[in-house]
């Protein structure tokens, strides 16, 4: 299939790193998700973590410990935000109450970057709390570019957006998700967070190749990788963020690193949360692990 | 309406498990059924926030068992669709449902407990303000006394209970076997409140009570003497309001004066 590049931010076009909204954030190093379990030992300790990354609706709230805590907690590290309500791809009308308490936490929190995810989460005024799938027709991509560029107008910033988990394709789409993906990027300057295990999942739900999917996404646009763990039900997976990341994943990082070099990654753990230093051990291997494969690469150019 | 909106009205109906026409617009994936797979969502869902109310009424969830307190998940979740796209304020609405849904409005003392917990959940989080220390009121004039008015933290709250729930709550907490509900002849009156970033609550006399819901509603301390002198030993009242105050000060419970 072909995709017409509609409406293309001209400042895209003189360079792929600038949008209207701004430069392609730096590399952060190798980070993790901060989760209230690890609070105290976090504030107390001097953790190896490079960055941490926030659910921005947990601090979306009017006061207390939480946003005492980040406060300090960003004194020492930088922070992204991560959000999970944005319903970027929704057919309701954008909800302004919520851009707005997300723009004030950004002002407090001045993060790196702020990210969602590519999903919607209800309609009709219900708000399901789910990272619902799309079909990647023409129709959506062109509905979501301009939501996209809607919500960076009103936040003064570019998004960052992820790739979700999903476990149903449609019956009619125009297009894979990366190539949706891609497109989204070009024409609303947004930026992308690739979540490797995601990848792996809809790959396997889908029947993919997770490889031709990372070989399909723009080297240029991407600023963060998640890793996670999963829950295989054997015919599908479910991305349930409660184990160790799996070395199929790891594996698939490897392969991620290769294609797109230094990028920022974070250990994204949500249920059954162990104690600190068992995700440090896993934020170190995805250090080392980048560290193998950068340095190979460094010797590949240079040789 | 669009193609895409189309789509996500169907997918949502089904979701809520209104029908399975969206269905036919998905596709079977290469190792699974596509009812299967809708069913991912369908069943997260549901459990997503049963999830929520677990972790928002804990001792709720450890006096109703595992099997009743899904059973009014359920109730809450058909009746109190989230509306909001922070799910901290998905479960405000529980003790107002649990006052009046069958089975559980003829136990009063659930949906005491309820309240008590949203109560918390509510100061947990509640504005940020600065607290009135004792040096505060040290350069103030005795004659200025009479108009003082206080205001009261943003996370203070009052609760007023009809049964023991706080009785059965702090045994919950404490891991030891509840005491049999009752309803009080009285109520129990609660002041509810964060204490640096903890919640705290405590029971009140009907006088502290009364004096606390009057100078939360701006009256000044003269009148508020003046109502003391009423409710009881009249020539002790001032003393009694200025205790009252000490202790409120003390335990961070003014953010000013005025
Ligand atoms: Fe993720």
């Amino acid at each position: 299939m072909t995709i017409s590049p509609q409406r293309i931010d001209p400042a895209l076009g003189r360079d792929p790193r600038t949008s209207r909204h701004g430069q392609k954030p730096d590399f952060l190093g190798f980070g993790l998700g901060l989760r209230a379990q690890h609070y105290a030992d976090i504030l107390d300790g001097d953790p190896p973590v490079d960055w941490f990354e926030i659910i921005s609706e947990n601090y979306m709230i009017p006061g207390g410990q939480p946003l005492r805590i980040l406060d300090r907690i960003r004194e020492r590290f930088p922070v992204v935000m991560h959000g999970v309500s944005l319903s970027i791809a929704s057919t309701s009308p954008p909800d302004f109450g919520y851009l707005q308490m997300l723009k004030d936490l950004a002002q407090r929190v001045e993060p790196r970057w702020v990210s969602d995810h590519l999903c919607w989460t209800g309609v009709h005024g219900q708000n399901l709390h789910d990272l619902l799938p799309i079909p990647y027709t023409h129709e959506a991509l062109d509905y979501v570019v301009n939501r996209v560029q809607l919500v960076q107008d009103y936040l003064g910033r570019a998004l960052v957006l992820e790739n979700a988990s999903t476990y149903v394709q449609f019956r009619h789409q125009d297009m894979t998700e990366w190539e949706f993906l891609t497109e989204l990027t070009r024409r609303s300057g947004c930026f992308l967070l690739l979540d490797i295990n995601n990848v792996y999942v809809s790959a396997f739900n889908h029947g993919f190749d997770p490889h031709e999917f990372l070989e399909g996404i723009p080297t240029d646009r991407v600023v963060q990788f998640h890793m996670a763990g999963h829950s295989h039900m054997g015919t599908h997976i479910i991305d349930t963020h409660d184990h160790l990341v799996c070395d199929d994943v790891f594996d698939l990082y490897r392969a991620a690193l290769k294609r797109f070099g230094a990028v920022s990654t974070m250990v994204e753990r949500d249920d059954n949360i162990p104690p600190l230093d068992e995700l440090l051990a896993e934020v170190q291997r995805t250090r080392e692990i980048a560290a193998e494969i950068l340095s190979a690469d460094d010797r590949d150019r240079a040789s | 309406m669009s193609e895409l909106e189309r789509l996500q009205a169907e997918f949502q109906r089904s979701i809520l498990g209104q029908n399975s026409a969206v269905l036919e617009h998905v596709m079977d994936g290469p190792r699974e059924q596509r009812d299967v797979l809708f069913g991912v969502y369908k069943n997260g869902y549901a459990s997503r926030l049963t999830e929520v109310l677990r972790k928002d009424h804990e001792y709720l969830h450890a006096y109703l068992g595992d099997e009743m307190f899904d059973q009014m998940s359920k109730l809450y979740i058909a009746e109190h669709p989230s509306q909001q796209p922070n799910l901290r304020w998905f479960s405000r609405e529980l003790p107002d449902l649990l006052r009046t849904a069958p089975p559980f409005a003829e136990y009063p003392e659930i949906a005491d407990l309820a309240a008590l917990e949203r109560d918390l959940n509510d100061c947990f989080d509640a504005p940020d303000a600065p607290v009135l220390a004792a040096a505060d009121f040290a350069g103030i004039a005795a004659e200025r006394w009479t108009d003082l008015r206080f205001v009261p933290h943003p996370s203070a709250r009052r609760l007023d209970l009809l049964t023991n729930a706080a009785d059965i709550w702090l045994a919950l907490k404490s891991d030891e076997a509840p005491p049999d509900a009752v309803r009080l002849g009285s109520a129990c009156r609660l002041l509810i409140w964060r204490q640096d970033v903890t919640p705290r609550f405590r029971e009140l006399t009907d006088e502290e009570a009364m004096m606390w819901d009057e100078a939360a509603r701006g009256l000044p301390f003269g009148v508020l003497c003046s109502m003391l002198a009423m409710h009881d030993d009249p020539d002790g009242a001032a003393g009694r309001a200025a205790g009252y105050l000490q202790q409120w000060v003390t335990t961070d419970l003014l953010a000013g004066l005025s």
